[in-house]
């Protein structure tokens, strides 16, 4: 293959890669601020005073359903969603990669080190760890 | 050339003085860089006394308080959270940064650690109502990260320590107002 589409493919499946991983779950960061952005003015109007710890801002939007945009309805929903998806992903990781750590990270002390042995040997990792640590939001 | 020239200066003066950066800088990325680097075991720190020293320590410098002096020693950075004028509501504009250091306290370079969430207030109103203000506000986001964001609870504390300690380089009273200071701790063992 010429050396130029060999570099095209590769970049092709990287950002295929990429987007894939993307797609699957989103930061904390990511979420609320789409909460802020489609409930922004909702909360302002309507839970002034709250804040978002014990679920305090979510009850507030669904106690006062009738004046929420529907916007920020069916985004408190799915922030809702994706905080947990990316709980789920996080707490997968240890077990999902127990074998990979053994396996290429064997001696290395520290979880952050572990990590970023199993992120530096990626393609050598199996499928499922490479996705529990894209989808926990660690790359 | 020129350009990469400023471009490097900004970098070395980011990493010459990370905890007076502006807040709109913070990053998951940076909230890890700056807590992580815990040199050795962390000084056993008791929140209790914390509290009661910075209520008697008006005016004093930190440093020069015996158990705040082994805090200033640990990595910290300081963040901006836009808390509601005289409450502890913080504003939706604030969410994207509480979830930035949720981020980060997910993250396996961090998550072996506890931290200390300190409140301030402005200057503005008596010194006992802003000492109470505070540890609310300390409070308010330890709840935030435990909750709604999953941090264990037993990694955090809450401390509130008024107006006493105005750091350099945020001197207005609303930069005040909206300073919160992350503490890394040291290593959490969990309670059996």
């Amino acid at each position: 293959m010429p050396r130029g589409w060999r570099l095209i493919g590769a970049a092709a499946i990287v950002i295929a890669w990429t987007c894939a991983a993307k797609a699957d779950t989103i930061s904390y960061a990511d979420a609320v601020t789409v909460l802020a952005k489609d409930c922004g003015a909702d909360i302002k109007k309507l839970c002034k005073g709250l804040n978002l710890g014990n679920n305090r801002i979510a009850d507030c939007l669904a106690q006062n359903a009738g004046k929420v945009s529907p916007t920020c309805t069916s985004t408190l929903a799915s922030v809702a969603a994706s905080i947990q998806k990316r709980e789920q992903a996080q707490a997968s990781y240890s077990k999902v990669c127990a074998g990979d750590m053994a396996r290429r990270c064997n001696g290395v002390k520290g979880d952050g080190y572990i990590l970023a042995c199993l992120i530096k040997t990626t393609k050598h990792v199996g499928a499922q760890c490479n996705q529990a640590i894209s989808d926990a939001g660690w790359r | 050339m020129r350009m990469r020239k400023t471009a490097l200066a900004v970098f070395v003066a980011t990493l010459a003085i990370p905890a007076l950066a502006p807040a709109q800088q913070i990053s998951e990325q940076r909230i890890i860089n700056g807590l992580g680097k815990l040199q050795g075991a962390a000084p056993i720190v008791d929140v209790e006394l914390l509290r009661q020293e910075a209520m008697n320590g008006s005016g004093k410098q930190m440093s020069g308080l015996p158990n705040w002096s082994k805090v200033a020693r640990l990595p910290q950075m300081v963040v901006e959270i836009a808390f509601a004028n005289d409450s502890v509501a913080i504003e939706p504009e604030s969410y994207r940064t509480l979830g930035m250091i949720a981020d980060a306290l997910h993250h396996p370079n961090l998550w072996a650690y506890k931290f200390l969430v300190v409140g301030h207030t402005s200057s503005t109103g008596s010194d006992e109502h802003n000492l109470d203000l505070s540890q609310q506000r300390a409070e308010a986001i330890k709840e935030i990260l435990s909750t709604t964001f999953a941090v264990d609870a037993s990694r955090l504390y809450a401390v509130g320590v008024g107006e006493y300690f105005p750091i350099e380089g945020s001197k207005s009273e609303a930069a005040n107002n909206r300073r919160v200071q992350l503490y890394n701790l040291g290593v959490f063992t969990k309670q059996p």
